[in-house]
């Protein structure tokens, strides 16, 4: 049918023209001409060949920095899934939740770590990317608009009673709720907590922009009418009642654990190393331990629990990998 | 109803009509069925508004090019209800309605099909100008039927139901009980203009769509390329292959939820619905159908078609295809098939007016025995023009060379004498002299018109007819001849003779026609005369000009009186009318007098050898396919380059039955020579046509031992055209270099072009300028039109449309070039960047569960084909240039690609999925080694789900930018805009979508808050970016760029040799040509008027009017 309509527009413009006696030579323009001036790439196996060498200097000089700074990070993991196997046994059982369970881990440092020093929970195999974990959030709820917003928490959007989760949502619901405390065994007689920071460990635009605990003169009447996800042993404005600025929504450990990980196996940071006393240079070598309050099931999924001291360069983590693919070519 | 309505919406419709339209499109139907997909939340796994947004930018880009089309239309449609047309009292078009009487007056366009009733001319003749229809410029028409009728009516008009015959229309006006006999000389079809005619009155028949022009337009079959076939295919290759792709990865997430999913329940339990893992995995299978979606691009046919119409509008740009001396440039009307113009394997071409001008020089004559004109054309340049001042009427354009012609005239030379009065009667051509002394003359064809001013120049002036006289100035005195009876033209009959009462009251016959009929109907006593005159003709016909011969008889008066009442019976006779006409014409067109012959030179159009060698150089094929005799097309071969003196051999078929046409081209033709082993079992078509290949097969190319020419007859054609002949046709023609086709009726060439098309399967273009070549216009899978002088009936139903058959090479070679390359790079790049894009969430899913979670946020997804990549693909589908024009024409052996479609095929799209799969692989496990286990400087996050995506989404279309700048080899501004611009434009987006006050704004909408800033500045990120860049660039340079120097291919080393030989032609044998008439039957009827006849008619519609 088109076609029928097409030529009936073409002839009358065409005839319209005619009648006008204008000529109907085309514009002389350089796009209607395809004549726009132009660049040619042409490149000679010369030029091919020694752009090829070039990257590769450029790789190999890369890789070779990369590879110097990955190897100056000091990093301890300790893996505590099979050490605190007691504990891991009563987890599984959800009726034992309020019984509590530490687990100690003692390991020595040969070498001190020098500068900041970080502390991270380690998790092997949590699927903190799922499609459902990841959408199970109220951001509208963590941004401190409307404390009853659960539309998008599915499972975790009411409790048995009907209130309304605060936080709502699988991520918030599955926090990561180990207490790791870590003390340097001076000697054998004195045992010093390392003094830790706990805030300042997730971005700044998390914690002042995205999360805002709804605005109330008191936090806990802020919450009311809502509930504490179920695996939580106390409520979100428990979180930290010593600090008002890290406690609710804007608690730094809530942030980080809602900064959803990419892929089943991740580190999150948990604290930062204080450094006074003792630890103004960082840590020093000698023996510790790690008193770890173990609430976080794991091995019902078959997952791990690590806990990692790590020291950061300019390129970050103690990512090798970038450092080995840029040797690579 | 005579309100012309070519739109196809009104503003009220137009919504509902244009999206119920869009919607039966396959594509459009399919992302409408994701859409509901996308709604059910049980499978939904991206959100709704990543396929709405591209679904509704799709629709309304289309919706807004029909828009504009039906507002054109609509503003068309207006223009032409509006003019005003006299009903008796003025009315505008649109109210005019089948029945009507209306007044028409001088240089009115004409919106109906008219029947004429009146004029104001004399002898009720009204003067048309047919350009629009047919490129004609006047016809006449005639109107006997006479005023009277205008103004007491109670008549009756049946005719015919609406069709698409031009030519043709029957019906009969009943009035007071008398029949009167309507044909197509009587109406006046709707684009015409009338001319030169004061006013005339008619009737109107067909009105809006019914008329024969509008009838006719629509006809034409929906031409799709193959590149749209491999499309489609490859459509359902990769739709089989998401199939595969989601099976596997519902299969993983079964596998994953019995492993771990279901132990994972505490921290995300499954939901209510979901019983087993099973059903799971099968929701999941629809999940990561939606999300694998995009490797059907949505905007796929949406870019296909501006990337066309782009291309398309640089052809009717093209200024050096446009043609100063008619002021027309070249178009193309069908903006979908520009890139098959780039793989063009076989050329058909129509001889006259599309290799020839069709322009007619009357150069020699033969007049009794002695031969007038120059023999040789160098010669002639230095001759000074005859002189005709002598002749005030003569025509000033027209020369001749030869003085002694000019000194018999002169002379008073008898047969001379004859030889002109006789041209100067003997034709149907109609002369107009608006100003004393200047004549012009409307001819039906061009030979008519040269010899007829011939004749003027020479002192026979045809100057004005009747219907029962013509004048003739004879060496400047008036005569006044009665014009008796016109036997005209007809094709059977190769001859029209007219019969004339002289001033003197003798009663001549006149006869022009082709030899070979006349020389049997010469009176014996004239065969010495005859033989002389033969050898002119041959002299002639190998100058390759046309032939006519010229011969009279007396006749007495009672034989006259005789005859020409059985003329009338003859004529009034209602079976077997036109058998019975011929035969009482045969009984007065006997004992002719010869008087000579005339040759007129047919004139090849500029520059169509040189185009020719070009195309045969860029491996075209070119048949030639034409209604002349052999040996009229045979010269115009050697002409134009077709056949060559070196060629090895020509054969030629002209066989009359199955038999010989078979032996023909089996044996004297391919096996004999061409190729001896041709029909031994060992030869690779022989085993493989032994095979029994289903019907739809494709003969392969075969090589002959030298170059060949053949030339087939239409009648032998007839014989070859059917069963297992055609196999031999196409396998001996095929291995010819030039194909001569002659004697060929519209259909054969169809037929033809047909065979070619089923057996080859390559690309053919049909070039034709008249009517006759329409069928195959249409059947070849590019028709061109010439918009020549035969008429512009072809020009209508062709694709492309230029005037000079030059202009084929700068299409084909240079825009079809462009064209197909530009397409290739197009679909090779979109599919490679959706498979890129896409096929990282199927890496991704190993890592997730298979839980159909995407790696990149959903308005990346919305906007990737969308905004970010869709400019510089279509800056590269419309501005690139692989080699610049004088290149591609300078060196046609760039061609050869297109034809064989080396550029896009099956094997490419293979290599674009594998390269896809490498760069997805690339571009997700390079920026997933960064990020795992990896922290930022100050310790916080980096491996979260938003930076990893926003890392993979930045490198991904760092890399498919990049990976465009290596296809793109002519950079313009445009380009670089486009390119670089769509780069910036993307983190502009970025920052914006991933800003604080639009996620604040919309925090469930907008979720990637602060990750622009997060992680943009981390130099992890530029690393992974840079070396997934390397990653991904270094394989496809280096075998971008290294292949041509270990693998060369012809088009990289085209030779530095591009000078076309000189050759000039000198034919080894003498060749007749011969009667070669461009005529149209029935003119002379419509000269000796108001002798119609009743006749039968079909009494199928019919109409009432009164008045």
């Amino acid at each position: 049918m088109s076609e029928k309509y097409m030529w009936v527009t073409c002839r009358t413009r065409m005839k319209r023209k005619c009648q006008n006696y204008e000529s109907r030579l085309p514009d002389n323009t350089a796009v209607k001409q395809q004549q726009l001036p132009a660049f040619r790439l042409q490149l000679t196996a010369s030029e091919i060949l020694s752009g090829f060498f070039a990257i590769g200097l450029f790789c190999l000089g890369m890789g070779i920095i990369l590879l110097l700074s990955a190897k100056s990070i000091k990093e301890v993991e300790i893996n505590y899934t099979e050490k605190c196997a007691t504990c891991a046994k009563l987890r599984e059982e959800a009726t034992n939740f309020d019984k509590e369970c530490n687990c100690s881990i003692s390991f020595y440092l040969p070498q001190k770590m020098e500068g900041n020093v970080y502390l991270y929970y380690k998790l092997y195999g949590f699927y903190q990317n799922l499609y459902r974990y990841i959408l199970s959030r109220s951001n509208i709820q963590l941004v401190g608009a409307d404390v009853k917003d659960v539309r998008n928490c599915a499972p975790f959007r009411t409790s048995d009673n009907g209130l309304p989760i605060a936080p709502c949502g699988a991520i918030a619901n599955s926090m990561f709720n180990d207490t790791i405390v870590l003390w340097y065994n001076f000697n054998s007689s004195t045992h010093i907590r390392v003094p830790m920071v706990r805030t300042e460990t997730a971005w700044w635009t998390d914690k002042y922009v995205k999360f805002q605990n709804p605005a109330f003169q008191n936090l806990s009447s802020a919450f009311a009418g809502t509930a504490k996800p179920p695996n939580w042993p106390k409520p979100v404005y428990e979180l930290d009642e010593n600090d008002p600025g890290n406690n609710g929504f804007i608690n730094d450990d809530f942030i980080v654990w809602m900064r959803t990980a990419a892929f089943p196996n991740f580190k999150k940071l948990y604290r930062r190393l204080h450094r006074i006393g003792n630890f103004t240079e960082g840590l020093p070598a000698g023996s510790y331990s790690f008193i770890i309050n173990y609430n976080f099931p794991v091995s019902r999924f078959q997952g791990q629990k690590a806990v990692v001291l790590s020291t950061l360069t300019w390129s970050g983590g103690s990512s090798l990998f970038l450092a080995l693919t840029y040797v690579e070519p | 109803c005579l309100l012309v309505k070519t739109s196809k919406y009104n503003a009220l419709n137009f919504l509902p009509m244009n999206l119920f339209e869009q919607f039966q499109r396959l594509a459009n139907a399919y992302f409408l069925f994701l859409l509901f997909l996308q709604l059910i939340p049980q499978i939904s796994s991206l959100a709704w508004y990543t396929t709405v947004i591209p679904l509704m930018v799709v629709l309304s880009i289309t919706a807004v090019k029909d828009a504009i089309d039906d507002v054109k239309r609509h503003q068309n449609d207006n223009q032409v209800n509006n003019r005003s047309v006299l009903v008796i009292v003025t009315e505008k078009w649109m109210n005019v309605q089948v029945g009507d009487i209306i007044k028409l007056e001088n240089n009115q366009i004409v919106t109906a099909d008219i029947l004429l009733l009146s004029s104001s001319e004399p002898y009720s003749l009204a003067y048309i100008e047919t350009a629009e229809l047919d490129g004609w410029l006047s016809q006449i028409k005639i109107t006997e039927l006479g005023l009277l009728f205008l103004f007491f009516f109670s008549g009756e008009v049946r005719c015919e139901s609406p069709n698409n015959k031009l030519d043709r229309f029957t019906g009969i006006l009943m009035y007071k009980g008398k029949n009167y006999i309507l044909n197509h000389d009587r109406l006046i079809l709707r684009g015409c203009v009338i001319r030169n005619t004061d006013w005339c009155y008619g009737l109107v028949i067909f009105t809006g769509p019914d008329t024969k022009v509008m009838q006719n337009s629509g006809k034409s079959t929906f031409k799709r390329t193959h590149i749209d076939h491999l499309m489609n295919v490859l459509v359902l290759w990769i739709f089989l292959f998401l199939g595969c792709m989601c099976f596997l990865l519902a299969v993983g997430h079964y596998i994953w939820e019995n492993n771990k999913g279901y132990y994972f329940q505490d921290y995300l339990p499954w939901e209510d619905y979901v019983s087993s893992s099973v059903f799971s995995a099968t929701l999941m299978f629809w999940s990561y159908f939606i999300i694998l979606n995009t490797m059907v691009p949505i905007s796929l046919y949406v870019s296909v078609e501006i990337i066309r119409l782009g291309n398309s509008f640089y052809i009717n740009w093209d200024r050096k295809m446009f043609y100063e001396p008619k002021n027309t440039p070249a178009q193309a009307r069908t903006t979908t098939l520009n890139e098959e113009l780039g793989q063009v394997k076989y050329v058909f071409s129509d001889k006259t007016g599309t290799l020839t001008q069709n322009i007619m020089i009357f150069n020699k004559c033969s007049i009794n025995g002695t031969l007038y004109g120059m023999h040789d054309d160098r010669i002639r340049r230095n001759k000074e023009k005859v002189d005709f001042s002598y002749n005030k009427l003569a025509d000033p354009k027209f020369s001749f060379y030869d003085k002694t012609l000019v000194e018999a005239v002169k002379r008073g030379d008898r047969w001379v004498h004859l030889f002109f009065l006789s041209l100067s009667l003997c034709h149907t051509v109609i002369s107009e002299e608006k100003v004393e002394g200047e004549l012009v003359y409307q001819a039906q064809s061009p030979d008519e018109g040269a010899l007829v001013t011939a004749a003027r120049n020479f002192g026979f002036v045809f100057r004005s007819r009747t219907s029962e006289t013509i004048m003739v100035v004879e060496m400047g005195k008036a005569r006044i001849y009665q014009l008796l009876a016109i036997l005209d033209f007809s094709n059977v009959r190769k001859r029209m003779s007219v019969i004339v009462r002289t001033p003197e009251n003798r009663i001549l016959l006149f006869c022009k026609g082709a030899d070979t009929i006349i020389c049997e109907l010469l009176h014996p006593s004239c065969r010495s005369l005859k033989d002389i005159t033969m050898d002119h003709l041959d002299d002639f016909a190998s100058d390759g000009l046309r032939t006519l011969m010229v011969a009279y008889r007396e006749l007495d008066s009672a034989f006259f009186q005789d005859w020409s009442k059985k003329h009338s019976e003859a004529c009034l006779s209602l079976e077997d009318r036109e058998n019975k006409i011929s035969i009482v014409y045969e009984e007065i067109e006997r004992d002719l007098m010869l008087l000579g012959a005339t040759a007129i030179e047919d004139k090849l159009q500029d520059g169509v050898p040189e185009t020719i060698l070009t195309l045969n150089k860029a491996k075209i094929k070119i048949w030639v396919l034409t209604g002349d005799k052999q040996e009229t097309a045979v010269n115009i071969a050697y002409a134009c380059n077709i056949f060559e003196d070196e060629m090895d051999e020509i054969f030629i078929v002209e066989g009359n039955n199955d038999e010989t046409v078979g032996g023909e081209l089996r044996y004297e033709g391919r096996t004999a020579t061409m190729k001896p082993d041709s029909l031994l079992e060992s030869d690779p078509v022989n085993s493989y046509l032994t095979t029994k290949p289903q019907p739809p097969f494709k003969i392969p190319e075969e090589v002959p031992n030298g170059s060949y020419g053949l030339i087939i007859n239409g009648y032998s054609l007839a014989h070859a055209l059917e069963g297992n002949l055609e196999l031999e046709l196409v396998r001996t023609a095929c291995m010819c270099k030039g194909v001569i086709c002659c004697r060929m009726t519209p259909l054969q060439k169809a037929q033809v072009v047909e065979l070619v098309k089923k057996y080859k399967k390559a690309v053919t273009l049909a070039i034709g300028d008249g009517a006759n070549d329409v069928s195959m216009i249409k059947a070849a899978h590019i028709g061109v039109g010439i918009s020549g002088q035969e008429g512009m009936q072809a020009m209508l139903s062709s694709d492309y449309a230029f005037s000079q058959f030059r202009y084929l090479q700068r299409l084909l070679l240079v825009h079809g070039r462009w064209s197909y390359n530009r397409m290739c790079k197009f679909l090779s790049y979109f599919f490679y960047k959706n498979f890129s894009f896409t096929l990282v969430h199927v890496w991704y899913a190993f890592y997730s569960g298979f839980s159909a979670q995407t790696v990149y946020d959903t308005w990346f997804i919305t906007f990737y084909n969308l905004v970010y990549t869709s400019l510089p693909v279509l800056g590269l589908s419309l501005f690139d240039q692989d080699v610049n024009e004088t290149w591609s024409l300078r060196f046609p052996e760039l061609y050869e690609p297109g034809q064989h479609n080396l550029y896009f095929n099956k094997k490419e799209f293979v290599k674009c999925l594998l390269h896809g799969i490498y760069s997805s692989f690339v571009l997700f496990f390079i920026p997933m080694g960064t990020v795992y286990n990896s922290v930022r400087k100050d310790g916080k996050e980096i491996s979260d789900y938003q930076s990893f995506s926003l890392i993979v989404q930045t490198s991904l279309l760092c890399v498919v930018t990049m990976q465009i700048t290596l296809e793109t080899t002519y950079w313009t501004m445009i380009s670089h805009v486009f390119t670089w611009g769509s780069l910036g434009f993307y983190f502009c987006v970025l920052f914006f979508l991933y800003s604080d006050g639009l996620c604040l704004l919309f925090p469930d909408i907008f979720q990637f808050l602060g990750v622009a800033r997060n992680t943009l500045n981390l130099p992890q990120m530029w690393l992974s970016v840079i070396l997934s860049i390397i990653l991904c660039m270094l394989p496809v340079i280096g075998y971008q760029f290294l292949k041509p120097l270990f693998w060369p291919v012809s088009v990289d080393q085209v030779s530095a040799t591009g000078i076309y030989p000189n050759r000039i032609h000198d034919p080894l044998t003498s060749r007749r040509s011969a009667y070669a008439f461009s005529h149209k039957q029935g003119f002379g009827a419509l000269i000796t008027s108001g002798k119609t006849v009743k006749a039968k008619l079909p009494k199928r519609n019919s109409f009432h009017y009164k008045k």
